[in-house]
């Protein structure tokens, strides 16, 4: 933590930095609201208008929970899948990859088509944001076990469940969460994009509806309460992270010394 | 009741045989040394006793029931410790117990104590030297239920010093639980100061050489390694394992 903050007023000085040469041009250009808002309005603008886009937030932030809950089960759910089964995993793995190649911009009015306004095609663009970096990770992850004390499990006479249970699955888990953190932060983009699609709440629509009425100033805190809510849930599941696999954590801080 | 019986094991891979028929056996309670230049097939040769692989030809009984390709009749230690990095040592101890139903944690702690590893039931294999990360990984196949302990070259990857600490301690140890041995090692001199019997292995197609029994008195100490029958034994066993026929 302290050598966090040490090393850590550096990106801090460049930003300040940029944002006082921005708040300067602003001044010295005489650049108009529309194109681009001054820095100090933009806050001024997040802090009065909390009461405007309070709700819009809450709807996003409830969104996302849900979508990248369900996302990240079926991710973890895939990879045990696919691990499990050699055969499922020749065959799936490829389209996994395929899925990833199709834009979320072009599959998303399909999901409308097929599935309406309400929740349910929202949840599955976030799902299909959320689950491939949990999947890839989890399953490099199984792939990996040692193979040292794989040999040592069947000579013991361990059970393939058990093998899985108290080998594969914990020695997975880094990796699980590497995909988790990557997921975690894709899953508020995610559900914005979805919110474009037709909602009545959400940050996306707060977005559409500033775009739309040149309220410049709304769309950059809507783009900072993007970046606020994917750094604030990225640290949640850092935190967790870290209770969760103790282990690894003190073996790093001793290469660290 | 523990007692391993090898009869005429053969086993190749392809056109390369490396095991010619095998025999040797294990009676209850006692301590037998494997001792092979390395590459001779012994761990090819645990393989097929872990029940990993089936021989090609020939049985392997444990207390007379033929075991060939049946796992989890025995316990092990390998060579490197195979500690699992998110266990403490207390549950690293535990885990072939967890295996097979039963634990019994008063004993692990007074194993773990045994080993002059109080205070570190809770710390992470990573924490602990190599010599110690051996301790416990002896100390986990002792505590598995099976009196069958193999042993794969456990203190090949130790310095001089620990070795023979972790010898004596092995010794000490084992004459109280009189669990039947299996070690394997390149190590005359290790060969000597454990076993009861040494069965000298020929390099690939690995074969029976000799059988030679060690008569020294137990407890052993340090002084026999440097006594006249023992330097002459060794020299006898030294001459087998590099004469070639």
């Amino acid at each position: 933590m302290k050598r966090m903050m040490q090393k850590g007023w550096r990106p801090l000085l460049v930003l300040i930095l940029l944002i006082m040469a921005w708040e300067f041009s602003y001044h010295f250009f005489n650049i108009p609201d529309w194109l681009l808002p001054a820095p100090s309005s933009i806050v001024q603008e997040a802090l009065i208008g909390w009461n405007e886009y309070a709700h819009h937030l809450l709807s996003t932030v409830q969104l996302t929970l849900i979508g990248f809950l369900i996302g990240s089960s079926v991710g973890i759910i895939v990879a045990i899948g696919l691990h499990l089964i050699p055969l499922l995993r020749e065959a799936f793995y490829p389209l996994l990859i395929v899925s990833q190649n199709i834009p979320i911009i072009v599959s998303a009015p399909l999901l409308v088509i097929w599935f309406g306004f309400g929740m349910l095609p929202k949840v599955i663009v976030i799902t299909l944001v959320c689950f491939f970096p949990i999947t890839i990770a989890t399953l490099d992850g199984f792939q990996q076990t040692s193979r040292e004390l794989k040999h040592y499990m069947l000579m013991v006479g361990a059970t393939k469940q058990q093998i899985f249970w108290k080998l594969e699955w914990p020695h997975a888990l880094p990796s699980l969460f590497s995909g988790i953190k990557i997921s975690a932060t894709y899953s508020v983009m995610a559900a914005v994009i979805s919110e474009w699609l037709g909602a009545n709440e959400g940050i996306g629509v707060y977005m559409t509806l500033a775009s739309s009425s040149f309220r410049t100033d709304r769309v950059f805190v809507s783009i900072l309460l993007v970046v606020v809510l994917s750094l604030l849930f990225f640290t949640c599941i850092v935190y967790i992270e870290k209770r969760v696999i103790r282990w690894k954590q003190v073996e790093e801080g001793r290469v660290d010394e | 009741m523990s007692k391993l019986v090898i009869k005429n094991v053969y086993q190749s891979y392809g056109d390369h045989a490396v095991l010619e028929d095998v025999s040797f056996v294990v009676n209850q309670g006692e301590f037998v040394s494997l001792l092979g230049p390395s590459g001779s097939g012994k761990s090819t040769l645990f393989r097929l006793i872990g029940g990993l692989s089936e021989p090609n030809d020939g049985a392997i009984y444990l207390n007379g029931e033929k075991i060939n390709g049946t796992r989890g009749l025995i316990s092990y230690m390998p060579q490197s410790p195979s500690l699992f990095p998110w266990r403490t040592i207390l549950k690293n101890v535990l885990l072939n117990q967890e295996l097979t139903g039963v634990t019994n944690v008063e004993k692990a702690h007074q194993m773990i104590e045994r080993a002059g590893l109080k205070g570190y039931e809770h710390a992470y294999p990573h924490e602990l030297s190599g010599g110690m990360k051996q301790r416990v990984s002896f100390i986990r196949s002792l505590l598995s239920p099976q009196s069958f302990i193999c042993l794969d070259e456990p203190f090949s990857a130790l310095d001089e010093f620990t070795r023979v600490e972790m010898q004596k301690w092995l010794l000490s140890i084992w004459a109280e639980y009189q669990k039947s041995i299996l070690f394997v090692t390149h190590n005359i001199e290790e060969a000597m100061f454990l076993s009861d019997r040494i069965i000298v292995l020929s390099s690939r197609p690995a074969t029976v050489k000799k059988e030679f029994i060690v008569p020294f008195q137990r407890p052993r100490t340090e002084d026999l390694l440097l006594m006249e029958p023992f330097l002459r034994l060794k020299k006898d066993i030294y001459y087998t394992l590099t004469k070639d026929e």
